[in-house]
């Protein structure tokens, strides 16, 4: 059966050549379009993923991971005392304005994280590429990454500029932070941020960070944490997927990713159907034959889904090939494809799902092909 | 002789009511093993039908159409692949090869589709295209082969699964004069020497010489059932 279906489907190159081109088209949208909705998700919650805290306390009503409203540090001493928490860290976050070297200003997000001399913060950057992060803690220290430095015009470690009036020199630089809301991130400690954002008031918080003690379970402790009136405790993984639904939800981002992918299965659908249809109109006497000596329906049928499945194949491997190579290339613009083995496994079965149903017209049409019909001329 | 196959009083009707057209009226007729058969009749006769019935491959209204010993005319859909396998091969005048295979595939593939549990299909390919005088062409494409050869290898895949009854539709009627009578020999020594029994439609008189018998059908009546030259 297979070598019958390789060799109808090669047999003209062309029709092969398009029923690949058009499998390959509806693989990388799905793939790139997906993975695009997904690294804008990873994007999205990227801060509260590189966190090592167990939970993520918050104003109760916050929606927006970003938009946050703070709360006064009382609120931060009541969560500290509550049983079970072995640490907890303050966390300020807001926009800012950074001026930048030509004049003009530049909204960023600015994000104060606690630094404590020689303990290992619940929140820092991460992906440090260049220069000292240590020298956060330092007044004025910012810690910026490297795809944002077109954007606010820097281009060193070592370069000086204000935020909100207030000196800001950059520190570090990190590889692949950014924020979902395009603004640049910029990581400061705790007191930095303060005065970057007097808005908020000298003591505003808007997060603390809870690790829980050994052998307590986070799940209790954020129950604790909830009975305290006007907070709302997560675990990291909640808060994490509170942010991408927010994103996704809000922004339509994920409907319109999904919806390119779609079309691209539909494409690929209707492309490959055809392909398969004229080949099967085209063998048809052939298969009549066939069934006329006694091939069963099925040994038939399974002739033109090996077809599908070639094609579903050999298409999956040059469309995932065609959007591993795009990757890089999008990288350099600041999107994030996140391609990983789940989303290709996936998106082989939805191509195999597309290609067997696209070959439902085909199948139709030989199971109910007459065997006598190959003496009618 | 027992016959290998055969038709009962067999008619098919098209249609019902005033609009009932008879194909195939009352036809009676024995398929005998080691015989070639030869059906003629004008265009529209009632051949076709005569043998699509006989190959089992259509249905008749009424009448009955006994192989393997049994009247296997209401036999289900499921039933006829199996049966027709077993018992029938085809050659038709178009020769209906996939172009993309070679010989070999081309005869390999029935064998394998008429049986998927044979043992070694290619084998056997190869052993009934040395059998129609084609070894030597076996791994060419049927765009790198005469009419007569591509007969031939129609012929060979009919042979696949070794089945009793042999059912040409037309299959000289495409070839040159000197190539149809070639293959009328190998199929009149496919019945002589293999036991075989041979049905061919056919609007050429010359070719009677091979056969055993002539039957004759006008307006969907078996008119005579006569001697064929060999006989």
């Amino acid at each position: 059966m297979w070598t019958l279906a390789r060799k109808l489907l090669l047999h003209d190159r062309l029709r092969f050549a398009a029923a690949i081109a058009g499998v390959s088209v509806s693989v990388t949208l799905v793939l790139v379009q997906v993975g695009l909705y997904f690294g804008f998700m990873d994007t999205a919650s990227s801060i509260i993923d590189a966190s090592s805290a167990d939970l993520w306390v918050g104003k109760a009503g916050n929606e927006s991971f970003e938009f946050a409203s703070p709360f006064d540090e009382r609120a931060y001493y009541k969560v500290a005392s509550v049983p079970g928490v072995a640490r907890a860290e303050r966390v300020v976050m807001n926009f800012a304005q950074l001026k930048l070297g030509n004049g003009g200003d530049l909204g960023v997000q600015v994000v104060g994280v606690e630094e404590v001399p020689g303990v290992s913060p619940l929140l820092a950057p991460w992906h440090v590429i260049a220069g000292n992060a240590d020298r956060l803690r330092e007044a004025g220290a910012i810690v910026v990454d490297r795809s944002e430095y077109p954007k606010i015009k820097i281009d060193h470690v070592g370069y000086t500029t204000e935020i909100a009036g207030v000196r800001a020199e950059v520190v570090a630089m990190t590889q692949g932070i950014r924020s979902f809301t395009t603004s640049p991130i910029v990581f400061t400690d705790l007191r930095s941020a303060r005065s970057y954002m007097p808005g908020l008031g000298s003591d505003a918080v808007t997060y603390v960070l809870v690790k829980v003690a050994p052998g307590v379970s986070p799940l209790d402790v954020k129950a604790r944490i909830n009975a305290i009136p006007h907070l709302a405790a997560y675990t990291t993984a909640e808060m994490s997927k509170r942010t991408r639904m927010y994103w996704s939800s809000r922004t339509g981002v994920g409907a319109g990713f999904f919806t390119t992918a779609v079309l691209g299965v539909i494409v690929g659908f209707v492309v490959v159907g055809q392909i398969l249809y004229s080949s099967t109109i085209q063998y048809l006497r052939e298969f009549g034959t066939l069934k006329a000596m006694g091939a069963r329906n099925s040994a038939v049928v399974q002739v033109i889904v090996a077809q599908a499945l070639i094609s579903a194949v050999l298409g999956f491997v040059v469309g995932g090939g065609i959007a591993a190579l795009m990757r890089p290339a999008m990288v350099k613009v600041n999107l994030t494809v996140a391609l990983f083995p789940a989303l290709y496994a996936a998106t082989l079965a939805v191509t195999i799902a597309m290609c067997s149903f696209a070959a439902l017209l085909s199948i139709v049409k030989v199971l109910r092909l007459d065997p006598a019909s190959v003496f009618k001329g | 002789m027992n016959a290998l196959a055969k038709l009962v009083t067999t008619s098919k009707t098209y249609g019902t009511g005033e609009h009932a057209v008879p194909a195939l009226v009352d036809a009676t007729l024995d398929i005998l093993p080691g015989e070639v058969t030869l059906i003629e009749g004008p265009s529209g006769s009632g051949k076709t039908t005569l043998i699509s019935i006989l190959g089992l491959l259509l249905r008749p209204t009424t009448g009955e159409v006994w192989v393997e010993g049994r009247d296997v005319a209401h036999l289900t859909e499921r039933e006829l692949p199996g049966l027709r396998a077993r018992n029938f091969g085809f050659v038709f005048q178009g020769f209906n090869l996939f172009p993309a295979l070679t010989a070999l595939e081309n005869v390999a593939i029935a064998i394998e589709m008429k049986d998927p549990r044979a043992k070694d299909p290619r084998r056997q390919a190869r052993e009934l295209l040395e059998l129609v005088d084609l070894g030597p062409r076996a791994h060419h494409l049927p765009a790198d082969l005469s009419g007569g050869q591509k007969q031939r290898v129609a012929i060979a895949r009919a042979l696949g699964g070794n089945p009793p009854i042999l059912v040409g539709d037309e299959p000289t009627a495409a070839l040159d004069t000197k190539t149809a009578l070639s293959v009328m020999e190998l199929l009149r020594e496919l019945a002589s020497s293999h036991g075989r029994a041979v049905v061919v439609v056919t609007h050429d008189p010359r070719l009677e010489r091979f056969a055993d018998r002539v039957v004759r059908v006008e307006d969907g009546r078996i008119q005579s059932i006569g001697e064929g030259a060999r006989a």
